[in-house]
């Protein structure tokens, strides 16, 4: 596994891709780092969590050539004819891009030192937010690296895990849109249902989209209020996926197309 | 060493291999020859582990490639048709990476390194990316990828193919030094080169053996039965009648025919010593029949 993730992870300084990521992210992280100055109170939470809705084209760009491209240069055969598990290659790919992403994040923990040095609030509150961050960014590598064994094609894999990051994102948006058609639906002329029913419903249907919401599911860490099973729904997602990924490349073995 | 039983690879209705078995012996080198599609590179992939068979068994040195893979592997270095080269490393870079994939203790590491380094000749491209050297470079490098860890199995699909003629023969004497210490399976659409450097050959056509010999008695079944071609002037009838008379002719087939102009098969069962070419010039010459056209059919694989 530790053979994989090095070069992995030293070949996104071989190419532009991973300084590409790394200035994306120092300037944004910085920017709105800086924003903050006039309103006299810094919040690194808020720096985080407005940082996240990067991950939807960050984490594309960072996993989409990790099956890709060994696909398309045919170097995918020596995880196939080495003394080596499917398994460990997933996972050396897997933390090569976790790593990238934590020093990224380096931005950040600068950011806090600055803050803490000058009397700021650096509180359980900000770890809350690291913690969500990453445990976030573990499911949406997760996703990239599926996407990116599906297809031989860099553009192909980044498209794929870009639409699916968006609509985890989006899931709040969509419960909202889902629950208003269903209550119009309902209370239509077709079923003409009352209003108690129809409420009722409605809930089923959004708490059951929503339940899929990562986002919503940790929103109290900034808070300081911790809880065990959002991170475990985040680890066992990418688990899925990751599991999903090493399926995909032991499939090419049995193929018979 | 290699034990293959009953190899069957289905692509949807498509057999591309098709009940392939043979044993490779330790330190053989065994020549992998047959037409292109004919299902070498299959044959290969599956025995090194990149596919898996429909059915079958493949045993290297007594390790079952699906119950036992780990063990299997280590005794096994690939070279595939297109050399699984990252060209973004340097030469070394890659190299060590692959000690890495193959679980190359650190300790003498570097002295193995330029041991295979100067055995294939890529000393002075060791700093080089892989992205920039020549094609025959990057073969030697995937050479050398595959003498890593020093496994007592060498696969090679086609490792020379698209080099030019002084690469060829520099990969086949390399390949002939490192028989002396590998054994050696090595895949070929052409004969020569099978010839220079295998003892047994193995030909297979359509995913089926068609033939399993050593290279002398190969030889020796084809030139056993060479044939002449004969274009001529006159009498199909007389000429077969003058040359049946010759020792050493066996047969004489009529090709094509227009007008006057003939052309036969001669087929010549060789005697030692005696080439039957000049007695058929002279018969000819006496006979009043002018030869147009006169050379020797070479027995090609294909």
């Amino acid at each position: 596994m530790f053979a994989v993730y090095k070069r992995e992870f030293f070949s996104y300084f071989r190419s532009p891709v991973g300084y590409i990521a790394l200035a994306l992210f120092s300037f944004l992280s910085g920017l709105l780092f800086i924003n903050q100055f006039g309103s006299g109170a810094i919040s690194i939470s808020s720096e985080i969590i407005s940082l996240r809705s990067f991950f939807v084209v960050i984490i594309p760009v960072i996993t989409m050539g990790l099956f890709a491209e060994d696909k398309k240069r045919g170097t995918e055969i020596l995880f196939y004819t080495n003394p080596l598990s499917l398994f460990d290659v997933v996972l050396g790919k897997f933390f090569a891009a976790l790593s990238l992403l934590g020093v990224m994040f380096l931005n950040v923990i600068v950011h806090m030192i600055i803050t803490a040095v000058n009397k700021g609030v650096v509180d359980i509150g900000t770890w809350g937010s690291v913690i969500v961050y990453f445990f976030l960014a573990i499911l949406f590598i997760a996703i990239g690296i599926f996407a990116s064994a599906l297809t031989d094609s860099q553009i192909i894999s980044a498209i794929l895990s870009f639409i699916i990051i968006l609509i985890i994102q989006l899931i709040s948006t969509i419960s909202t849109l889902a629950s208003s058609s269903v209550s119009s639906f309902l209370s239509g002329k077709m079923f003409s249902m009352d209003a108690e029913k129809v409420s009722k419903a409605v809930e089923k249907v959004s708490n059951g989209i929503k339940w899929l919401d990562p986002f919503a599911k940790t929103q109290d860490f900034r808070y300081g209020i911790f809880s065990v099973a959002p991170l475990v729904f985040c680890l066992s997602g990418a688990l899925i996926f990751l599991y999903l990924t090493y399926r995909v490349l032991e499939k090419k073995r049995w193929a018979q197309n | 060493m290699i034990e293959i039983t009953n190899l069957v690879k289905r692509y949807g209705d498509k057999k591309a291999v098709n009940g392939i078995s043979f044993t490779v012996q330790k330190g053989e080198v065994l020549g992998f020859l047959g037409p292109n599609g004919a299902g070498k590179s299959t044959t290969m992939n599956i025995i090194t582990g990149y596919l898996s068979s429909t059915s079958g068994t493949v045993k290297v040195n007594g390790h079952d490639i699906l119950e036992e893979p780990e063990e299997a592997k280590k005794c096994i270095g690939y070279l595939p048709e297109l050399p699984p080269l990252y060209l973004d490393m340097t030469v070394l870079e890659y190299l060590n990476f692959m000690c890495d994939l193959k679980k190359v203790p650190r300790a003498g590491r570097k002295e193995m390194l330029a041991k295979i380094l100067s055995m294939v000749k890529i000393v002075d491209v060791a700093d080089r990316l892989v992205g920039n050297l020549s094609k025959g470079y990057k073969q030697r490098v995937g050479i050398a990828q595959a003498l890593i860890g020093d496994p007592e199995i060498l696969i090679l699909d086609e490792p020379t193919v698209g080099l030019d003629p002084n690469q060829i023969l520099e990969i086949r004497k390399l390949i002939r030094n490192l028989a002396k210490d590998h054994t050696i399976i090595l895949s070929s659409h052409i004969l020569s080169e099978v010839q220079a450097v295998c003892d047994r050959v193995v030909i297979i056509n359509h995913g089926k053996v068609a033939a399993i010999d050593t290279i002398t008695d190969l030889s020796k079944k084809l030139s056993g039965s060479s044939k002449l071609l004969l274009s001529f002037k006159g009498s199909v009838k007389d000429v077969k009648n003058a040359l049946q008379a010759l020792p050493g002719i066996s047969g004489i087939n009529e090709r094509v025919s227009d007008s006057d102009i003939h052309e036969i098969d001669i087929t010549v069962s060789n005697e030692k010593g005696s080439d039957v070419r000049t007695s058929i010039f002279y018969a000819m010459s006496k006979g009043g029949w002018p030869i147009l056209e006169f050379r020797s059919l070479d027995h090609t694989l294909e």
